[in-house]
């Protein structure tokens, strides 16, 4: 079964088609950035990309993912840091980090739909993607900030 | 005896081919002479620690005597070092080290990092810097108490790095999703994958090559090759059902079954005339919620000195050696335990279950095994804060000041988690008061006569450390009973406190004055929107004041619009990351308030997933501000636990918004 991730085509065993895209991402082929968090559907830690819309990749099996373009958050490096890569340092978002490549995933695919989102679109858009540390009011700071416009 | 220049300090170290180790002094409290957990025993006597190596090429390791959770330690410890040696931050290498790296520190815990570990680092690295400067040909440099000037703390010298903002360590890793920065990211050659199922549960079979085995110590396990069918098989999991009786958390049953048994302060207080205030608080259990579960790798190697190899994000990784050591009978030497960075500590990781888990499944696989425990485990088979339940009775003067004072409590244990604990030594500890339980008990106003006192009630769920300790259920009930005595007084809720703060207490005073220059304080607005005002000490050493302002719907619904505190920990290294850690009290202080309950049903949590035990979420943050003070001279002290105090605020803010007093935790609308 053949994945496209990240502009690459990925060979995966038939036998894993079954599986939630996530376990796939990450022990399959080794692109451990999304992370496990619920499994549920709830907390938004694994947060990819399937056509430039963000999805959970622990509710999509991976044979349903084939055929789509799936972006992770090691596909956003180009030749520099994606530009909400660059704002949330710029900010100094992460505590202990582990929700971050999620909410990166989310803010970016927030930001192709709605490039000058006000608080309020993008509470509405991020409130999927949950922070225990509290990095809220960072994340909106470096949102507008890749947006290009004032906090 | 030559003296180098600065610009040659550097230079000069590559005449050591093998670098040089500075042995830094442990702190006074390195070894906690009461262990954070009674089970953990003292390490050994190895007073020196070598946390410092000047590498030959004229880089700096710094090897972290600390764990990071998101707390910002290693970046401000690595500030510290590039201060003293004078360099570029780039210098200077952090590194969590594995257990053979370092000799035992005591774990991470009580917001202490900075405070207990700046100085000895510090000294380190000053020792390093005048051995270099004065053409030193020693390989070890190890620290004796000699005298050093240290750079980084003097108060009145110019900092290139301390003071400076810095954000956390590895922050490119993070936003980059970059390997092997957390335990679940680590992938061995021949790696399984496993859970352990808790006792007495059952899973339904399946045709997923999933095997269910027996494990040494009595428990089964399930192992499978691909994390996809383990974690649907573990969906399946059924728990043992059968109810458990739960005490009851009722602090007036308690106080009618004779005294409560620990006394933190005795006076003899007037019980006899009318109070002022005569008013109850309860606190529901609230889980940690910390995004990344629970997880570990561990690896057996036969035919290596180090039989046990484990990868695990964790507070305490010497308490996870020693643990492993005595389960399996080996050596402590003999067990490595690698650092990760947690994803969420929060008082969660200062225990051992995915670590022996992964061991014992890999024990058992004879492959390297990979455990992350469920989000349904994290809520039903981890540990949590412990719901409590408070009486307040104040007698005010006829000039507002309070006379009499008596605060009586219950509360699931803390510190003498029953998560940790064998049976016989929980009934021990039933004798000895749970300083856990007792954190922030102790109010920071003067009253002629004060009596504080509480009862430790051991519970079927497991309880135990969750960020602040009893500092969060104490300080709610002890500012929401000093915001009702305001009201009753007819006096501002600022005044109030300002009037009957103790007078010992200048630095609380301080960031009450701040916070409410910075919130433009003019008293407690009523009618639709509301503010609130509280305050407290942690630990002795560390002051917040903080202002909420809410709005209440016509559906009763709160929305907190904004939040201000004024915050004084001492010495700042680096004011982001101290910022950063306000921002996180200030917002589980909210979900305090608003948002947290862990059900309970039948003497057993009842959450399986985040929507049954909600956390706040981003429309939820309101905007913040924060002042810090730091006076001179004062030494660094712990920030990441001061501004729990946010939730009386919040709280007190209803109250004015509502006429209606907050009482039970968390905040439903009538």
């Amino acid at each position: 079964m053949l994945l496209t991730i990240n502009g690459r085509e990925a060979d995966i065993p038939d036998a894993r088609a079954g599986d939630p895209l996530l376990w796939v991402l990450r022990e399959t082929l080794g692109l451990t950035g999304t992370k496990f968090g619920c499994g549920q559907g709830l907390c938004g830690a694994c947060t990819v990309h399937l056509d430039g819309a963000a999805i959970r990749s622990c509710q999509i099996s991976a044979g349903d993912a084939a055929g789509h373009s799936i972006v992770t958050i090691e596909g956003l490096v180009g030749e520099t840091l994606h530009p909400v890569q660059q704002a949330w340092i710029a900010e100094s978002v992460p505590q202990c980090g582990y929700c971050q490549a999620g909410q990166i995933m989310a803010a970016v695919a927030l930001l192709r739909e709605t490039p000058k989102p006000d608080d309020a679109a993008i509470d509405a858009a991020m409130a999927g993607n949950l922070c225990r540390c509290g990095t809220y009011q960072r994340i909106r700071k470096a949102i507008h900030r890749a947006a290009g416009q004032p906090s | 005896m030559t003296v180098m220049s600065r610009r040659n300090l550097f230079a000069h170290a590559a005449r050591f081919a093998a670098g040089i180790t500075v042995f830094a002094a442990a702190p006074a409290c390195a070894f906690s002479p009461l262990p954070a957990l009674p089970t953990r025993s003292m390490p050994a006597t190895e007073a020196r620690i070598a946390w410092l190596r000047l590498l030959p090429d004229g880089r700096v390791r710094l090897l972290l005597p600390r764990q990071e959770m998101g707390q910002g330690v290693s970046v401000a410890l690595r500030q510290i070092v590039a201060e003293e040696l004078e360099v570029e931050l780039e210098r200077i290498e952090v590194v969590l080290p594995d257990t053979a790296a370092i000799a035992p520190v005591k774990s991470t815990v009580g917001s202490d990092s900075v405070k207990d570990f700046a100085e000895p680092v510090a000294r380190a690295a000053a020792l390093l810097r005048e051995h270099l400067r004065h053409g030193g040909h020693a390989a070890e440099i190890i620290d004796r108490g000699q005298p050093v000037t240290l750079r980084s703390l003097q108060p009145d010298v110019a900092h290139r790095h301390v003071g400076q903002a810095r954000p956390t360590e590895q922050i490119a890793a993070i936003v980059t999703g970059a390997p092997a920065v957390y335990a679940g990211d680590i992938r061995l050659p021949g790696m399984m994958f496993g859970l352990v199922l808790p006792a007495g549960a059952t899973v339904a079979a399946g045709d997923d090559n999933v095997r269910l085995v027996d494990l040494p110590d009595g428990r089964r396990g399930l192992l499978s090759a691909h994390p996809g069918p383990l974690h649907a098989r573990a969906a399946g999991i059924e728990r043992a059902r059968t109810p458990k009786p739960m005490p009851a958390m009722d602090v007036d049953v308690a106080q009618a079954r004779g005294r409560l048994e620990h006394r933190l302060r005795n006076d003899s207080v007037n019980a006899a005339a009318g109070w002022t205030l005569d008013r109850r608080y309860d606190i529901p259990f609230a889980a940690h919620a910390a995004i990344e579960p629970r997880t570990a790798v561990a690896r057996w190697r036969p035919d290596d000195p180090v039989r046990l190899e484990v990868w695990t994000g964790t507070q305490d990784a010497f308490f996870v050696r020693e643990t492993l050591a005595r389960q399996f009978g080996l050596s402590v030497d003999s067990v490595l335990v690698h650092s990760c960075r947690i994803g969420g500590g929060f008082g969660a990781r200062t225990i051992v279950r995915a670590e022996l888990e992964a061991a014992l499944l890999a024990q058992v696989a004879g492959h390297p095994v990979k455990v992350q425990w469920t989000r349904a485990a994290e809520f039903i088979d981890g540990f949590h804060r412990p719901p409590s339940s408070h009486r307040i009775r104040a007698r005010l003067d006829n000039d507002g000041r309070i006379t009499d004072w008596w605060h009586g409590f219950c509360s699931g244990h803390v510190i003498f988690t029953s998560a940790a604990m064998p049976r016989w030594m929980q009934a021990v500890t039933g004798f000895v008061k749970d300083p856990g339980v007792a954190r922030g008990a102790m109010p920071p106003y003067a009253a002629a006569r004060m009596r504080v006192e509480f009862s430790d009630i051991r519970l079927p769920v497991d309880t135990g450390p969750w960020r602040g300790l009893g500092a969060g259920p104490n300080g709610y009930a002890i500012e929401s009973a000093i915001d009702e005595l305001a009201s009753i007084a007819g006096q501002d809720p600022l005044q109030f406190r300002l009037a009957n703060l103790d007078p010992q207490h200048g630095r609380l005073r301080a960031c009450l004055e701040r916070v409410a220059q910075l919130a433009d304080w003019t008293g407690a607005k009523a009618g639709g929107t509301g503010r609130g005002i509280a305050c407290g000490i942690y630990k002795d050493t560390s002051y917040a004041a903080v202002i909420a302002d809410v709005t209440v719907g016509a559906d009763g619904a709160v929305r907190v619009t904004r939040l201000y505190c004024a915050q004084d920990s001492g010495r700042i290294i680096n004011p982001d990351q101290v910022r950063a850690q306000i921002e996180g009290n200030l917002l589980w202080g909210l979900g305090m308030v608003l948002t947290e309950r862990l059900p309970i049903e039948d003497g057993r949590v009842a959450a399986y997933t985040f929507a049954d035990s909600p956390i706040p979420t981003m429309d939820a943050m309101p905007a913040i501000d924060i002042a810090l003070i730091e006076p001179p001279g004062a030494m660094p002290a712990g920030a990441g636990e001061t501004a729990m105090v946010a939730v009386a605020a919040i709280g007190n803010a209803i109250a004015a918004a509502t006429g209606r007093r907050l009482t039970v935790l968390p905040y439903r609308p009538a």
